[in-house]
This record gives structure tokens, sequence and C-alpha cells, in this order.
């Protein structure tokens, strides 16, 4: 029972965390490096609301939107110019995402910083103590992704994104206006990945470079989702899964890469989104 | 060519695009009038797509200037044509295979709330597609495929349609059918419209006027009349 | 034309004792800097010099990956760390004696270049993208590091390894050290990139389908200096184990691995000396600044790395390579081969069916393009495959040299099946295929592209520059008829469509292909280049014995030079037969006019 929780818990950890950068890569095509800089900036967000007296909540609006917005100009400075170069854009994200880091460093001090928990204690759960936040976080990962899927299934802007995503030369050719598509598709992979920063401030320690260590496995798993959300999802079950389970019963420290390992496996066997980057 | 005559809606003057170093279109002049449907014949490789893709501004142009309803198109993109009345029905991929009938349908039309007008006047020429609507449109056979895409391109009352090879692998019923429909789009709303052939019957029975591209430039043209068909084949021929 | 007739292009032909003396001058050079250098610098300067210095080796391994074959590739600094620990676990657990020494250092090699293979092996097949390779070298990495932090005692897990016996050098002997085999493996490099093989990299990165169709697999490219350079990293991981006393995780993760490639990007990619200065500048002015500024100054190259990728991809060195050009006058002193007449492969019987096709028939899905396609072709004909577009003529030429398309029926070529073969092994079965659009090395100069279609003939070598380049009568027939014999030196990518085209022929006569497959090799040229070209090809069909498989959409120039036609519509075969009877029969007129519904 507990494992069960445990690999949900975690799936539903890793859906958040990768869901925006999924978008980018979908519509976009490149991969976005700088995606850990961006849950480290939504973790900030949420230090700079407490240190404004701020409920620690309001930290998921302010990161959104502070994402959003240093997402689009990170779209029109660096990302548009390197539409055709899709390895150069992984560098200068990469670069990017650096100089963000720092950037925090600067203006925060290298330190971990301490804010109060979201959530915390723990809940009887079928005789299992666990954790109340992480079982919040079902729901999270659940809220943001039907979200997400009534976005890009009911709106008009996910609806163009679709189109973007599934021939960008027809789209053109139909008067849509791919550029702002990939703009605003950016600015809302960006702000949630600093909503999902937002999040993860009770499970992991804020630091400058706390994003980091989620990029490789973020980035994993949209490459083997491809541009199907639903897909991430179940890859995140089955490689969550995985990670516990080896985790669990062979090392802590192998189960930390064995998200990547297997997904880069899989990816050996089964290209799918390489075909299209 | 330096005076555009207002009324005309589309005008190429001299014009010349291509892919990298190659130069596919190397000099093409020639003028549509409101109402007006010219044939554009030719063998393949020789330019015909190209010149359709130059003036929507999919591919870059080189060379001349190009007018579309009267303004420079080097100030217009694609979607702001497309907004004045440009409509183009492109040879291959033209549809999302994956998307619903309505879906493709829907994202031609710049608001969904123009959907339903629309909608009633590509239901008009092709009632068939009502039923359909929540259809996958890559479940369509090929000739009702190039119903859809023909009915997107007429759903918004274009000025001016730009149709490449449209009657390809098509059967002759079908092929009768959209002959009816550009010529009551035609007659209706005056709509011009560059038609891109490799079929010759089907093209002289619609066009007013004909023009062959060989290796990027226009080599003949005239008016569709008696022996419009016999000089155009042998351009065409072996 | 008579033996060994030497064309001459006006250049003298052996400039190959030039090309050793520069570098071979400036390497002894930093050798002396390098030798003098510990006697000025103070202890720190030069304690942080042997560590930059070595990363600059590792640098150099970069750039040959990254900036001349286009793998972009973040885990050379695992093949690195793998080779320091190997060093310092060998003597840590096993021993300090010399004997165990000299068993360090072939460890450091050997099992990074084992590691190497594995790494190729998954980066790249068939298939494969350059995305899926830099991928694997991320992950590569850090699959490392995890590994070190998880092996105990045996690793030192975070704390890493410490207080091993080393090498018995001073500061100043591993500063020696260190610094000429920075310089060893640079000058080693250089050589390696102006040599004749050392096109093959560069050829890989510009076009790596091309290599494959001629005859040279990239992904044995790929994976042999993959493994290669494995090894060099891991011998700059031995010493770095020597000279530090300490390794540690760090120096095997991917954190340490992007470094690497920042420092080749600052530096300039593809141009080797960019690199060691820009290691060399960074790491040491890094460690200097890191009482004061250590953040900012993070910060600042963060930004500059970020800058200099979009605006500025060539790096500080193309900078300098652009103000140089402006100050000297381009005086580029390209090595220019002699052409010679090469001794032709042997004669091709006439009489033996060269390509026969049953049964062939291809389908995306549901959608069938070829069906049931019967085929046999015999030395001296020229046939050409006609038809309206989309009845399958492309895809059609990419069965017959592609053997990994999965098509069913059988293909054989000389009586052999090719199916399951990749285009390389094909072509060594006497194939060779044009593009429709032209596919050369843009990079590279026309006499490089030519040499390396000859590659499969005669081995490159590794060191120069051979002065002569044996060429078979049609290449040099192409070469001179078109007028690109006055052009070979010239980069391929600037050459004009037409001479493109003429100089894709050329690579591909060069095989000397018993079975030539051209796919529209007209298109885009002028009257006199298509005359020119149909002279060609019916010399090759009628003299020389070669078949020739031609697709085409200019029917005049399929009526003067065809033996016979082939039609092609909806996937299959309608007519196939002498030139007269087909061109004038009743159905290609049917179809060409739209009528035909089959």
């Amino acid at each position: 029972m507990l494992l069960l929780l445990d690999i949900l818990t975690t799936a539903a950890i890793l859906f958040v965390v990768s869901v925006g950068l999924l978008a980018i890569f979908g519509v976009l095509k490149i991969i976005n490096f700088a995606h850990g800089a961006w849950l480290t900036i939504g973790a900030y967000c949420a230090v700079v609301a407490v240190k404004l007296g701020l409920n620690p909540w309001a930290g998921l609006p302010i990161a959104f939107v502070a994402g959003a917005l240093l997402g689009g100009v990170a779209e029109l400075l660096i990302i548009r110019p390197l539409y055709r170069r899709p390895l150069d854009a992984i560098l200068a994200t990469w670069g990017l995402g650096i100089v963000i880091g720092q950037l925090i460093a600067l203006a925060f001090g290298r330190d971990v910083q301490l804010i109060p928990n979201l959530m915390s204690g723990t809940v009887r759960v079928l005789s299992v103590d666990y954790s109340v936040y992480r079982l919040f976080m079902l729901f999270a990962a659940l809220a943001i992704g039907v979200l997400f899927a009534l976005t890009i299934e009911g709106t008009r802007l996910g609806l163009s994104a679709r189109a973007v995503i599934m021939n960008e030369t027809l789209a053109r050719s139909l008067g849509i206006d791919t550029d702002r598509v990939r703009l605003a598709t950016f600015m809302i992979g960006a702000g949630l990945a600093a909503l999902a920063g937002v999040l993860l401030t009770p499970l992991t320690s804020v630091d400058p470079n706390m994003g980091v260590a989620w990029l490789i496995g973020a980035f994993m798993l949209v490459m083997v989702a491809d541009t199907s959300y639903l897909a991430l999802a179940a890859a995140c079950l089955v490689f969550g899964g995985a990670q516990v389970l080896v985790s669990t019963f062979v090392s802590p420290v192998l189960g930390g890469i064995s998200v990547a390992v297997l997904a880069a496996l899989l990816l050996r066997i089964n290209p799918r989104g390489f075909s299209r980057a | 060519m330096s005076e555009v005559r207002a009324a005309e809606v589309l005008s190429l003057c001299d014009i010349s695009s291509g892919y990298g170093a190659v130069s596919v279109v190397k000099s093409v002049t020639l003028s549509i009038r409101p109402g007006e449907i010219v044939a554009l014949l030719g063998k393949n490789g020789m330019g015909k797509s190209t010149l359709l893709k130059t003036i929507l501004r999919l591919i870059p142009l080189r060379g001349g200037v190009i007018h579309v309803g009267g303004v420079d198109q080097a100030h217009l993109t694609p979607a702001r044509m497309i907004a004045w009345g440009l409509s183009y029905v492109p040879q291959e991929q033209a549809l999302f295979q994956d998307l619903t009938i309505r879906d493709n349908l829907r994202l031609a039309v710049r608001s969904d709330g123009e959907l339903g007008a629309a909608l009633d006047h590509a239901f008009g020429y092709f009632p068939f597609l009502r039923d359909r609507l929540k259809q996958k449109a890559g479940t369509l056979s090929g000739g009702e495929q190039k119903m859809l895409i023909l009915a997107r391109a007429l759903m918004l009352r274009p000025r001016l349609l730009l149709i490449d090879e449209i009657s390809e692998g098509l059967q002759p019923s079908v092929v009768d059918r959209i002959v009816g429909v550009l010529r009551d789009e035609r007659s209706r709303d005056r709509t011009a419209m560059l038609v891109v052939e490799q079929n010759l019957d089907f093209a002289l029975r619609i066009a007013d006027r004909w023009a062959v591209l060989k290796m990027g430039e226009i080599d003949d043209e005239g008016s569709c009349g008696q022996n419009a068909h016999a000089r155009v084949l042998e351009h065409l021929s072996l | 034309m008579p033996e060994d007739t030497a064309l001459l292009n006006g250049r003298p032909a052996s400039t190959t004792a030039l090309e050793w003396r520069a570098p071979a001058a400036a390497a002894l050079v930093a050798a002396l800097i390098v030798w003098i250098s510990p006697l000025v610098l103070g202890a720190f300067a030069a304690n942080v010099l042997t560590r930059s210095m070595l990363y600059a080796t590792l640098a150099v391994t970069v750039d040959l990956l990254w900036g001349f074959t286009g793998i972009l590739t973040f885990g050379q600094a695992a093949f690195f760390g793998v080779g320091a620990y190997a060093t310092a676990m060998t003597m840590t657990s096993l021993g300090s004696t010399p004997a165990w020494m000299a068993a360090a250092l072939a460890l450091a090699i050997v099992l990074p270049m084992v590691l190497g293979l594995v790494v190729g092996w998954l980066s790249f097949y068939h298939g494969s993208t350059p995305l899926y390779a830099s991928v694997i070298s991320l992950v590569f990495p850090i699959v490392v590091t995890q590994l070190v932090y998880s092996g105990g005692l045996l690793t030192g897990s975070s704390s890493g390894l410490v207080g091993y016996d080393t090498l018995p050098l001073d500061l100043e002997g591993f500063f020696r050290l260190s610094g000429l085999v920075m310089v060893a493996v640079t000058l080693a490099a250089w050589v390696f990139v102006r040599s004749d093989a050392g096109k093959l990299l560069v050829a890989v990165r510009d076009n790596d389908v091309r290599c494959a169709y001629l005859g040279v697999s990239p992904r044995r490219v790929q994976i042999m200096l993959t493994v290669a350079l494995a090894g060099v990293a891991g011998v700059a991981g031995f010493l770095f184990a020597h000279a530090s006393g300490v390794v540690a995780p760090e120096n095997t993760g991917f954190l340490f691995g992007t470094q690497v490639v920042i420092w080749v990007a600052l530096g300039g990619r593809g141009s080797l000396l960019g690199p060691v200065f820009a290691t060399l500048a960074i790491d040491y002015l890094s460690a200097s600044l890191s009482g004061d500024l250590p953040f900012l100054w993070q910060l600042v190259l963060g930004a500059a790395f970020v800058i200099i990728i979009i605006f500025l991809p060539d790096g500080v060195a193309g900078l300098a390579r652009r103000a140089s050009a402006s100050i000297f006058r381009s005086s580029k002193q390209t090595r220019v081969p002699r052409i010679a007449l090469a001794a032709p492969h042997s004669a091709v019987e006439r009489s033996a069916t060269l390509l026969k096709v049953s049964g062939l028939a291809r389908s995306f899905g549901s959608l069938s393009v070829l069906e049931n396609i019967n085929l046999e072709i015999r030395p001296g004909e020229l046939v050409s495959i006609v038809g309206p577009n989309g009845a399958g003529k492309t895809t059609l030429i990419r069965c017959l040299s592609d053997g990994s398309e999965p098509f069913k029926g059988v293909v054989e070529i000389g009586g052999k099946p090719m199916k399951g073969l990749t285009p390389d092994r094909v072509v060594a079965l006497g194939v060779g295929r044009k593009f429709q659009v032209a596919s050369i090395f843009e990079s590279l100069t026309v006499a490089e592209c030519l040499r390396l279609a000859r590659t499969t003939s005669e081995t490159p070598s590794g060191i120069g520059s051979a002065p002569r380049l044996s060429l078979p009568v049609a290449s040099i027939e192409i070469l001179r008829l078109t007028g690109l014999i006055d052009l070979i030196a010239s980069p391929a990518g600037l050459l004009s469509h037409g001479m493109k085209q003429a100089l894709e022929l050329g690579m591909v006569l060069a095989l000397e292909p018993r079975l030539i497959l051209l796919d529209e090799p007209t298109a885009g040229l002028t009257k006199a280049e298509r005359a020119t070209i149909g002279t060609v090809l019916r010399h090759l069909t009628a003299e020389a014995g070669y078949a020739i498989i031609l697709v085409e959409h200019d029917l005049d120039f399929v009526r003067e030079i065809s033996s016979r036609v082939v039609v092609l519509h909806q996937g299959r075969l309608v007519l196939d037969g002498a030139v007269d009877d087909v061109v004038n029969s009743e159905t290609v007129r049917t179809i060409y006019s739209g009528g035909g519904h089959v």
C-alpha cells in the first residue's frame, strides 16, 4: 500500500514538473534547458510571497504570472533567433538557466531558503500514515492535467497549437499566426514550470540550483511522451514506478537514475519524438 | 509593368523565386481581374506549385513585385492576405488528418463567431459534410478530402482562389461536381481564380484564359477557345 | 586517354612539405613555452594551469566531436572522470609500484574506450538523430556520477579519493607533462583534421547520407572517433589524478561536461586553438577570481555563452578569423591535388543481368505506393523511368538503393539480394545514387569531395594530403566538359546549382558503380548543361558498359538518350519498352493529359 502511494505520488510530482516542458517541446520542437531555472524561479516566488507577509499559497498565481512573463521575454530574445538551430537552442537555454541561477543567487544568496510548508502532517489512508502534501500532489497533478487538456482540446489557442504541432506550414497557409502561437505556448509552458516550482517547495530544499536535478528526468519523460499529455501521464506512472521500485529494493542512488536510463533505452528501440525534432 | 490597375486582384510582375541555389520560377508576368479564371498549365517541375507558394509568401520572393488586391505583397503576411480574401488549396498535405472535419474547417476561420455562417456556406456546396463533422479528416476518401479542402477554401467567400492540382486522382463524377461549384462561385461572388493543373480537360472547362509554364517562364498563353486544347496539348505532349 | 596523364591545374603538386613546417614549428614554440613557464609562474598559477591544460586537452576532444563532426556531446567529462577514477582506485586499492602505475595508465585508456564503444553503439545507428546522440551523452555522465556515489569505500562516494601515491614528479614536472600532452594532442588533432582522412569528419557532419552513399558508413566513423577520443580523455584523467592528488564525483559529472562545451563554444567550435585558449583563460580566471567575484563571473560567462550561441556561433576564433581575413587578404593556400587517371575496375560482363527486381511492393500504412514491380536491367542499358507526380518513382529508386527500406519482394544486384543492407553496403555491391537535390559536402572543396568519393578505392591518409587524386575517366570527363576542372579548389558550397549537380555526378562516377541511379539529374539545369550530361551518360552506357536508371520529367531529354523507357503510374509499371514505342503510345498520352484513371 505504501509502495502504491509512493508510486502514484511520485508519478504525480513528475507530471506536474514535466507538463510545461511538454507543451514547449510539442509546439516549438525544442527542449528548453532553462526549465530547471524556471522551477527555481517559481520556488523563489513563493519565498518572496512569504517575505511580503502573504499566504504561501499566494506564491502560485505570482509564480505563474512571473514565469509566463519572463518566458515571453526569453522566447522573443533567445528562442526565436534559434528557430532553425535546435541543438544550439538547447545550449542557449542552458546558458540562460545559468544566468538565471546566478541572478537568483546574487539577489537571495546561496543558502537554502526556509519557508513554511504549504501543507504538513500526515493522514491515515487505509491503514497507512501518509504525507498529506504528497496526497495533495495527486490532486494537483490531476487538476493541472485536466486544465491542460481542456485548454488544448477546447480552446482556440489549443486548436491552433495542435495545428502547429502537426503541420506548421499548413497552419500558416490557413492564416494562423504561428509566431503568436509559439510565443503563447512558451509563456504557458514557462508559467507551468514556475507553478511546479512552488509546488515543489515542501518536497525539496530551496536553493538557486534546485531545479537542475529535475531537468534531466523531466526532459527524458517528455522525449518519450512526444506531444501527447496522456502519454506523458503514462510515462510518469511507468518510469516513476520504476524509480520507486529501484529505490526501495535496490538502491536510492540507482533509483535516481532509473528514469533517465530506462527512457534512453526505450528511445533507442522506439525513437518517436526524435523524428520530429 | 509599373502601374497596377486597382481593379486587378492579382498582379505578378517579372517575379522569380526558388529553393536554395535553385531558381524554379524565373520570370513570370501575369495578372488576374475579378471574376476571371486563369488556368496555369505545364509539366511537372516547371514551377507551378512554387509560384502559388510564392504568392502566398510561404516561399520568399527573389525578384519582381507581387500585388494582391492592389497592395504590394512585401508589406503583407499570409494572415493578412487571407484576411483580405485570399484562399489557397494546396496540392499535398492539405488537411490535418488527425483532426475532425469540424476542426479542420474551424482553423480556417478567424474566430469561432464566424464559424456558423461559414459552415452553412460550405454545406451549401457539399451537403455531405454536415453529417460527418465529427469524423476525422483522414478517414474520408480521396475525393471527399479534396471536396473538404475546397469547401474550406470557399467557406470565407474569397476574392482570389489559388488552386493547386485539385483534380489529381479524382473520379470524373467528382471532377464534374467541382467544375460546377467553381463556376457557381465565380458567377455569384465574382471570385477570381488561378488554377494550376496538369489535367487539361478539367482546366479548359472552367478557365477563361490559359498560360503554359515552362522552365519557370510563361511559354505561351491565350484565351480558351476552340483551338486552345490543341495548342496546349502541343506544349504538354512528349 | 594515355595512362597517367596528369591534368594540370596550374598549381605546384607537392605542398605537403609546407603543411608540416608551420604547425610543427608552432608546436615546438608552444612546447618551449610550456617548458620555461614554471620558472616564471608562481606556485598558485602553475597549479591552476596544470589542471587547465588537462581540461584544454579535453576541450580539443570535444571540439573534434562537436565542431568538426557535428556531435554535440556532454559525455567527454565522463570518460575523463572514468580515467581519473580508474587511476585513483588502482593507486588506492591495488598499489603504487611502477608496474601498477603502468597498469593504471592502461586501465585509464582501455576502460573509457570500452565505455566509448557502448556509448557509440547506443548513440549511432542507421536512422539515429544528432539529438539522440546528445541525449545519450547527457545521460552517460549522470550514470557514471551516480555509480561513483554508490561505490562506497571503493570509489570514496561523495568525498572522492585522496591521499594515494602519485607519480614522483614535483609541481614543475606535472606542469610540463600536462603541457606537453596538451601540445601533442592539439598538434595531432591539427594534423589529422587537415589530412584527407580528417575530411571525413566534416563530411559526416555536412551530409551523412551522402557519406553512406559513397560507401562509407557514417556510424562507423562516429563510433571509432568516440572510442579513440574516449581513450584520449582517459589519459587526461590519468594525469589529472596524479597531478591534483584527488578525484571527486564532480570530475565525472554532467555539469563539468557542460562546462567543457561552454569553453569550446566561446573559443570557437571547429577551430581547435580557440577552445584551447578559451579553456586556459576561463579556467585560470575562474580560479583566480574565486576569492572576489565568484558568482558575478559565472553570470558573465553564462551571458557571454548565450550571446555567442545566438550571434557568433563561431566563437572568438571565428571573430579572429574574420578580422584577420580582412587585414591580410585571404591567402588561403588550399593544396590542390593533381588529377590523374585511375586504372579502371574489372570489366563488366555484358550479358549478365545487373539488376533484377521481382514483385517489389512498398506501402505506407494502408497507402500502397508501389505494387508488383518487375524489372530486369543489363549492362549498357540506359533506362528512363517516367510518370506523373506521385507515381512512386523516387520511392522506387530508394528501394533499389537502401536495403533498410521495408519493401516486399526481391531486389538483386549482380545476383546478390540487397534487402536489409544499409546504403553503404549496397554501394559496395556496385550501386551509385545521385539525388534530385545535389547532395555534396558544402564545407569542403571540389577536390576534397572527389577524394572522399574515392575512399573505398583508396584509403585516405590520416597524416597528410596526397598530392595526386586518381579519378576514373568518366569523372574526369564530367569535370572537363562542365568546366568544373577549373574550380577544383573552390568550396563546393559556392558552386552554382548546375555545377553542384555536375560535382555530385562526378563523385558518383568516381565510385565506378556498375549501376547508376539518377533522380532528375537535369532539374534546374540550362540547356547546355543538360546536353553535356546527356552526352556523358550515353557514353557511359554505350562504351563503358555501365547501366543507368534515370528518373526524369524532361521527356525530350528522355527521348534523346534512353535505350528503354519504363512508365510508372499510380505505383504500377504500365509500360516497358523501346523509346519510340512508349513515347508514342496512347497510354502515355492519356496519363499525361490527366485522363488516365486506373
